[in-house]
């Protein structure tokens, strides 16, 4: 029955080891015709139904931005030292300067930048300041593409990071700690927790049924969910009408997560007969950091590659962190480093560390342009912005912020340079640009005044 | 001193008139807010918050007296910070001098903070909270019986006022309500026997791993056959029954009929299988057969090759059969094994035919009401039952339907939140009594971090729980109750942020000594230092200052103390009295280090915070830290680099409070040892308060702490209220904090009193409506 030049899906994955899942390989596009225009026809057709990706990687303490800022703009940009360890992919991404998050400043709330940082990152809007009372900022980038396409793959969205929310204590004057650890933001006021151990992330991607499971005893264990769902959706529509204001909130919150998962337990079953993918289940945490930053991106690659997501966010470190980088020669605590008082010895560790984070950015973007997907690689079909909204760590600005924009966003990016926005320029004008790009365009996002250009001219 | 945290934060009230607990008129207020407040605002702030457009919404020119101001607290609360930490005015203005400053921070902390606690109180409102990680745990331990802690895997829970479960804070992102649903099915399986073969012994053996005969070779893990041949496993069949005998293999298909595999038992065919089934999906095959016990060999063969190199499909000229992996499972019908009491607690009774339904009300009545820590509802019981009865026709078991009862009560919000009712969930005014069984809740989440007990619930469903000292009585008892560690792992843990001690990481280089055991011998300390503190109720003094600990020979050698040897823990009484109480444990002194040296102002900052209460402002961006090394232009020791940084007058006020302090502890390195020098210049431990106190050395500073113990006792009373309510504290709370600091401080400072005035406050026992917003 087969062509020989056709591989099954099911045949592809054999191949690959055990049963794996992937989306669309080369050769499995129908061929219609051998000339070179037939296939370039066929890439063209193939790269059009390929779906985008968004990315969003965190980075804390700002960075020592002599060493990021190119000098010249434009295709023909310089790489400095910290650049340097991207430079094989200099044609695959771009730096935006002058971006700035307002959000992020006091706005006579005094202290409490790193918070504010992190919560304004993707909300763009200015996080009020409570120890945990009525906390409230804004709806995030990556929420607003997961409300609007997220209901296209089993997954809305992933959310990982390397360190848990803090444990106990004041985060930073006198703001929650739900604004230091989280970028992504549902509702304004419902931060999406971040999952942090690699194999909790490899289990919710890709267990969906327990191993060896039949068809049969799935579909009983998920008609048993539903059932169990509902009653519980129940009980929430009842217990709501009983409560106070806040109170309701906090059941719309569950309200809302009983329903995805009911659609997601839907779609799961729609969704063809997935399997494991050929990727070793991680252990846990690994307790080399450099390790746990990669497997952290091994998992956003492989959810892309299945479809099993289209939008990611990965805080690397929490806003404020104060982990020590000895195993790169650097003891003293990120945070406290970044304080640096403009002493040259405390600048060049702190660049050490931003190396340190751009080389893991650089495997990441390895991955992805390794895999292949419909002519291209999944580089081409993906929009990765990896910064910081601080500046400097010592200077505690939100301006002129340190945003790297990597992948072709399906051709709708064109990157290989170095673009200096006008001061000021919002860096929501970004996000918003992005979403445009996801199928999901919204008129505004926190602050921003307009769309970025120059991204594809 | 500076406000507390929970006075600062007052958001929600701001707006809604006069509470309860409001202040009346006051002259002198008045006078100071015409003579030195409005003036203030003229000459350094209306400028620009003021006029038509004022800057950031904020206009302070519209409060022309302090009747009108009294009426804005959110604003002036957000003056007083920028006020006294000297954000605003921004530069280049004109700075007002530190009087003027205090002026209107006086003023302002007047009008907005005192309470008048002879009115009606206000016990605030607790908003409503899910269960974090370790209540999670806990309860699910409690109601099922099951010990394996679920939520070690859900996500970290968001922290607020200093700990990690504040109802306002918890939120429930998707992944969690999925951990949920997981654990749940996790959980009911482990509590609830339901028999089945599933659950019979399964033995699985790999084709190539196992013995053969005839050709073949292996293929990946599994083995496959060219030739008539034979996959075989030597098994000892345990006892005698059904069992379910199976292959796993596909085939490459060639000639008229598909390959078959025979099932064999000593060589005997017992089934012949068609092997339909290609490599990119193989098949499990299965036979079931009786047999009996003892040795046995199970083969699965190849029996009827086929070769034709002519045919004319040349995929179609070999026909082989593969087997990955052979399964032996049984025996199916043996005996169920002996329950487990979870399950026996659980399904307290046995149905016969006829009483399903009857039975299935009792026990889920039962579970239900637990689960949801108050009386189930007959509507409740009868949706629940619906799952036994659904079950039960789909061909599953009794046991299996009740699983699916528990699981949906598991993930029901009135299991996964702390539901508290009230009559007029809108109205502030509506104070009311929680509950009974609201208040058995409270008091089981506030001691045990779990639900309450049945001697608590039988109370509570009596409505004796406040009948005469019962309540008391109660508290007591739970405090004895080894779940009473939990006041441990989650007040002290967090309040002391030792729950940080994980996550620190000493420069290796500096500190060869430090490592995995040493890291749990510092926890292990100061939970069995501040568990003494609370099963032998002893004052809360000792805290601070004591003059014995708990040590094992690891970190006794590293305390440079002599006469501990072995790993075990025991107490040991210390004669050096510059060791001893909380701020002289490892522990605490290595996460307020630095990761290369100590750091006096993180040592001054904790016990300002986590011992009064009284935290500075956080320092201005161009601050700047301490250069690492003594090259550049500041010299000398880490002390006198501290010190001449001082002199930036804009830094010399809050670092005249923390330094000192933490100079105090200098003689303590950054992972708690004893040191008379640092480097080159010997340890210089002594320091002088902004109150003129002075001291020499570690047990004399831990003197002045002591002297301070009324503060002590008010900031401790803070803490273990918010962490009791699961709330930040708010002004009007000032009046119950008032009363169980006064009688802490009546009753010897007896740990037991601070617990149990708690219990008996105002904001524990009642609770009122939201305020609109």
């Amino acid at each position: 029955m087969h062509k020989p030049w056709q591989v099954s899906r099911r045949a592809a994955l054999k191949g690959l080891g055990t049963a794996i899942a992937l989306p669309l390989l080369d050769a499995m596009l129908p061929a219609t015709a051998f000339t070179a225009f037939g296939r370039a026809l066929q890439a063209a057709e193939a790269a059009k139904k390929t779906p985008n990706r968004m990315a969003f990687l965190y980075v804390p303490n700002g960075i020592h931005m002599p060493d990021w800022t190119p000098a010249n703009v434009g295709a023909d940009f310089d790489l400095p030292p910290i650049l340097q360890h991207v430079a094989k992919f200099k044609n695959d991404f771009m730096i935006l300067s002058g971006l700035a998050q307002d959000g992020a400043r006091a706005h006579g709330d005094g202290g409490g930048d790193h918070a504010r940082a992190m919560a304004s990152f993707l909300t763009g809007c200015h996080p009020r300041k409570t120890h945990g009372a009525d906390i409230k900022v804004g709806v995030s980038a990556d929420q607003v593409a997961a409300q609007k396409v997220g209901q296209q793959t089993r997954f809305a969205s992933l959310e990982l990071g390397c360190e848990p929310g803090a444990q106990n204590g004041n985060c930073d004057s006198g703001y929650s700690c739900a604004y230091s650890a989280n970028s992504s933001w549902k509702t304004e006021s419902t931060p999406v927790a971040k999952e942090v151990n690699p194999r909790l992330v490899f289990e919710r991607l890709f267990s969906d049924g327990q191993q060896g499971e039949s068809k049969e005893a799935r579909a009983k264990r998920n008609q048993a969910r539903k059932s169990v769902l509902d009653f519980a959706l129940e009980d929430a529509n009842q217990l709501k009408g009983r409560l106070g204001a806040t109170d309701q909130r906090k059941l719309d919150e569950y309200l809302s997560t009983v329903r995805e998962l009911e659609q997601r337990i839907n779609r799961a079953e729609q969704a063809a007969d997935e399997g494991l993918p050929n990727f070793k289940k991680p252990a846990g945490v690994p307790g080399d950091y450099g390790e746990h930053i990669r497997l952290m991106a091994d998992l956003m690659v492989l959810a892309f590659q299945t479809d099993s997501t289209r939008i990611s966010t990965f805080v690397l470190a929490n806003e404020g962190s104060n982990k020590s980088y000895s195993f790169i020669g650097v003891s003293e605590g990120h945070h406290d480093l970044s304080h640096h008082g403009y002493d040259k010895e405390k600048q060049a560790k702190i660049s050490k560390i931003n190396q340190f984070h751009v080389d893991q950015l650089a495997y990441f973007l390895e991955r992805l342009k390794a895999t292949p997907e419909a002519g291209g690689s999944l580089l081409d079909h993906a929009m990765v912005a990896y910064g910081s909204a601080i500046g400097d760590g010592n200077a505690h600005n939100h301006d002129n912020l340190p945003i790297l924009l990597a992948g072709r966003g399906c051709g709708t990016l064109r990157p290989g340079r170095h673009v200096r926005y006008e001061k000021e320029t919002p860096l929501n004008n970004l996000w918003l640009s992005l979403l445009d790009r996801m199928e999901s365009s919204i008129d505004q996002l926190g602050d921003s005044n307009g769309r970025l250009n120059e991204l594809s001219a | 001193m500076r406000l507390s945290p929970y006075l600062l934060s007052l958001l929600l009230l701001a707006n809604q008139g006069l509470q309860a607990g409001e202040p009346a008129a006051n002259p002198a207020l008045a006078e100071a807010f015409a003579g030195q407040v409005k003036p203030f605002l003229k000459k350094y702030c209306t400028h620009c918050h003021g006029g038509e457009k004022p800057k950031a919404d904020l206009a302070l020119d519209k409060y022309l007296d302090q009747a009108a101001a009294a009426k804005d607290r959110e604003v002036w609360e957000h003056v007083l910070e920028n006020v006294r930490d000297g954000i605003m005015p921004p530069d280049p203005e004109t700075k007002p001098g530190q009087a003027e400053r205090d002026a209107v921070a006086g003023w302002i902390e007047k009008q907005f903070t005192q309470v008048d606690c002879g009115l009606k109180k206000d016990p605030g409102r607790v908003t409503i909270r899910r269960l974090n990680r370790a209540e999670y745990n806990n309860t699910v331990r409690d109601l099922c019986g099951v010990d394996f802690r679920p939520a070690d895997d859900f996500p970290a829970d968001d922290v607020g006022y200093g700990f990690d479960h504040i109802g306002d804070v918890l939120s429930m992102p998707p992944i969690l309500l999925e951990k949920y649903l997981n654990a749940a099915e996790q959980v009911v399986d482990k509590a609830i026997y339901v028999h089945g073969p599933e659950k019979t012994p399964l033995h699985q053996f790999e084709a190539a791993e196992v013995g053969h005969e005839g050709g073949g070779g292996a293929h990946g893990r599994g083995w496959g056959l060219h030739s008539t041949g034979e996959v075989f496993v030597e098994f000892d069949f345990p006892a005698p029954g059904r069992y379910a005998l199976r292959g796993k293999a596909f085939a490459q298909q060639a000639g008229s009929e598909p390959a078959r595999m025979a099932f064999r038992l000593n060589g005997k065919e017992v089934h012949v299988a068609d092997v339909t089934a290609v490599d990119t999906e193989p098949m499990m095959y299965e036979k079931q057969v009786r047999i009996g016990p003892g040795k046995k060999r199970f083969g699965l063969a190849f029996i009827n090759d086929f070769y034709d190199p002519k045919a004319p499909d040349p995929k179609a000229r070999d026909r082989n059969l593969y087997i990955d992996s052979l399964e032996i499972q049984g025996p199916l019908d043996g005996p169920p094994p002996p329950l487990s009491e979870s399950h026996k607690r659980i399904i307290f009774v046995k149905p016969d035919k006829k009483n399903h339904r009857e039975c299935a009300e009792k026990i889920i009545k039962v579970f239900a009401s637990r689960a949801y820590r108050r009386r189930a509802t007959a509507d409740e019981i009868s949706r629940l039952v619906k799952f036994v009865e659904q079950a039960e026709q789909h061909g599953e078991s009794f046991e299996r339907g009740i699983q699916l009862a528990m699981e949906a009560v598991l993930v029901s919000p009135y299991f996964l939140f702390r539901v508290e009712l009230d009559r007029e969930p809108n109205n502030p005014q509506a104070i009311h009594p929680v509950d009974d069984f609201e208040l058995a809740a409270r008091l089981s989440y506030f001691l045990w971090s779990s639900m309450p007990d049945d001697e608590l619930f039988r109370l509570a469903a009596q409505g004796k729980l406040r009948e005469g000292d019962t309540l008391a009585n109660q508290t007591r008892r739970m405090l004895k109750d080894p779940k009473a560690r939990a006041l441990v792992d989650n007040f002290a843990g967090q309040w002391l942020e030792i729950r940080r001690l994980k996550t620190m990481t000493p420069d290796p280089k500096r500190f060869p000594g430090f490592d995995e055991d040493l890291r749990q011998a510092m926890l292990k300390e100061t939970e069995l230092f501040f568990s003494s503190v609370v099963e032998e109720d002893r004052s809360v003094l000792d805290l601070l200052d004591a003059d014995y600990t708990f040590l094992n020979e690891r970190l006794a050698k590293h305390y440079g103390i002599g006469g501990v040897a072995g790993q075990e823990f025991r107490r040991v009484k210390l004669d050096n009295p510059d060791r001893g109480g909380l701020v002289t444990q490892a522990s605490v002194l290595t996460v307020t280090s630095n990761p290369t040296r100590t750091s006096p102002v993180k040592r001054g900052k904790w016990i300002l915070e986590e011992f009064f209460n009284s935290s500075p402002p956080p320092p201005p961006p161009e601050a700047g830290e301490l250069k690492e090394d003594d090259k550049t232009v500041l010299r000398g020791s880490l002390r006198q680099r501290m010190e001449q940084h001082r002199a930036n007058p804009s830094c010399a006020a809050c670092h005249a409070r923390m330094d000192p302090l933490g100079f105090g502890l200098e003689n303590f390195d950054a992972i708690g040892a004893w040191r008379e020098r640092d480097g080159e210049f010997a340890i210089d431990a002594a320091g002088t308060l902004p109150d003129g106190s002075s001291f020499k050395r570690p047990s004399e500073l831990k003197a002045i702490l002591k002297q301070k113990k009324a503060d002590f006792a008010r900031c401790l009373s803070e803490k273990m209220l918010t962490y009791a309510l699961g709330r930040g504290l708010e002004y009007y709370d000032k009046c119950a904090v008032d009363e169980i600091a006064g009688k802490l401080a009546q009753n010897d400072y007896k740990f037991s009193t601070l617990i149990l005035e708690i219990v008996a406050s105002d904001p524990f026992q009642l609770r009122r409506g939201k305020g609109a917003e």
